[in-house]
């Protein structure tokens, strides 16, 4: 009985340290491993008004992720994710229909993304945009 | 019955692991005056280990790019959380990985570990000592720094006193003239795919020579005089009456890996740049030398040697005659002890190599 205890507590003893001596290990493997912080990406993005023609559009990152400014045929600028509702594809813009289409899968959305046909089930989002100085601002 | 113990039953009906446990574990005898030199063979087995984990974990964020492996170093030493520990561990274990590889061949040759039937174990032994320090050079070149790029050009231009094919070796080792892009893309191919492989696949031979023949008794002044092998029938010492592998050896297997873990932590914690020179802080440039290039402490010997004979090819060829004569050890000594005060000549020439090696490398080092 005794030596029953005994045996419990050196098995303790040994797993608490096999366990202290894991995460010991782990912390520095999980930290080096993780993901790594980009620079501040919650600041707004400035984008020169000649970079957009008419009927054009350009993306760029925000917030991490694709986006697009869209100039539609009566100047008004929008911006959106470009990040396809349905499985994470980037849309493409496809200035001859006045749409965006995504290549994976057929998706197609408006210049204010919404849904115009294909399996999305959500329309892009929409970011807050201004236009002031020859300047798009998004964000 | 719990989880864990159906879990057992369940892999024990299929694999019968308790037989495995017994016989390789448990029931896997080794002589009663076996000692803590033994088990330096456990600790390389973990410091190789280590050095394939941390390898791989720098393998996430180095560029094997001339223009951005430097940078891509300083980013792990520097913005990776951790990627300075990574990093050192791998440097510092390489260096430390040598130094008990020579340990172990130590102390393999002062208890005649070696002679008959264990020929197989000291050649395949003394290849894998050559393999890591072939994998610890090209590993050098890697950070692209003024001190990789320099020792690659001094340790590959040695090649070069090869006669007739030395010129073309040189080259095609370095991918062109000089060391550049493509040599960084050969001893980076090298250094992670085809040693690692290599070395793997020689300790699985080393170990399987360990298996097939027993492991040796320590030689004592009792030893009766004659073979422990005889015949030319196969033969495994058995060890009747000994201990266990585990736990009792085992246990010894874990405080000696501890130590060792305990020595590597020391440097990477105390004296993190021990075997660092300022010119490995420095990115390599092709059109300017540092003074005072040295290799690693353990080619310093080799290098002196090249200092000393005036014809490079003497110098090569006296270190080539020597790796050959250590290599072919057990197959010069054939004679039966192992005891070594009982061994006067062997107990001279050992000695006489490991002191010329020491001094060999602090006149490099010092020169």
């Amino acid at each position: 009985m005794e030596q029953d205890g005994r045996r419990v507590f050196i098995m303790t003893c040994i797993g608490g340290v096999a366990a202290v001596t894991a995460g010991a290990v782990a912390y520095p493997v999980i930290s080096y491993l993780a993901p790594r912080q980009g620079k501040d990406n919650s600041a707004a993005v400035i984008i020169p008004e000649k970079d957009v023609p008419p009927d054009g559009a350009k993306f760029f990152q925000y917030h991490g992720k694709a986006a697009v400014v869209v100039r539609k045929k009566d100047g008004s600028v929008t911006a959106l994710s470009a990040v396809c509702t349905h499985l994470g594809c980037i849309v493409q813009w496809e200035a001859q229909k006045g749409a965006f289409v995504c290549p994976c899968h057929g998706g197609q959305f408006s210049t204010e993304g919404k849904v115009l046909g294909g399996p999305p089930p959500k329309p892009l989002e929409l970011l807050k945009v201004t236009v002031a100085n020859g300047v798009i601002t998004v964000g | 019955m719990t989880l864990v113990r159906k879990l057992y039953d369940w892999v024990e009906v299929r694999l019968g692991i308790s037989q495995v446990i017994e016989k390789e574990m448990t029931g896997y005898l080794l002589p009663r005056t076996i000692n803590n030199w033994y088990s330096l063979g456990s600790v390389l087995l973990f410091a190789f280990s280590l050095q394939v984990v941390s390898g791989i974990l720098l393998l996430i964020y180095y560029v094997p790019d001339a223009d951005k492996a430097f940078k891509s170093v300083s980013v792990i030493m520097n913005d990776i959380p951790f990627g300075w520990l990574i990093r050192l561990c791998h440097a510092v274990g390489s260096n430390l990985m040598v130094a008990t590889l020579f340990l172990h061949m130590f102390s393999v040759l002062f208890m005649g570990s070696y002679k008959k039937p264990r020929e197989l174990q000291w050649v395949s032994g003394f290849t894998l000592l050559n393999l890591v320090m072939g994998i610890s050079l090209t590993g050098y070149l890697l950070p692209w720094s003024q001190l990789s790029f320099w020792a690659t050009t001094v340790a590959t231009n040695s090649v070069g006193a090869i006669p007739v094919v030395g010129e073309y070796l040189v080259e095609f080792v370095r991918g062109g003239k000089l060391v550049g892009p493509p040599t960084l893309g050969r001893f980076f191919a090298v250094h992670v795919a085809v040693l690692p492989l290599v070395i793997a696949g020689l300790i699985g031979a080393h170990l399987f020579f360990l298996k097939r023949t027993g492991i040796s008794a320590p030689p004592t002044s009792n030893d009766l005089p004659g073979p422990t092998c005889q015949g030319s029938v196969y033969h495994y010492e058995k060890h009747q009456g000994g201990i266990p592998f585990f736990p009792n050896f085992f246990l010894h297997d874990m405080t000696s890996i501890s130590i060792y873990f305990a020595c590597l932590l020391g440097v990477v914690f105390f004296s993190p740049y021990l075997f660092f020179t300022p010119d490995s802080f420095v990115p390599a440039n092709a059109f300017q030398t540092p003074a005072h290039i040295k290799p690693e402490w353990y080619f310093l010997a080799n290098y002196q040697i090249l200092k000393i004979f005036p014809s490079e090819i003497i110098g090569l060829t006296v270190q080539g005659a020597g790796m050959t004569f250590i290599a072919l050890l057990p197959f010069v000594d054939r004679g039966d002890g192992r005891y070594p005060l009982k061994r006067p000549l062997f107990m001279v020439c050992a000695l006489g190599g490991i002191a010329l090696f020491i001094a060999l490398s602090i006149w490099g080092h010092l020169s």
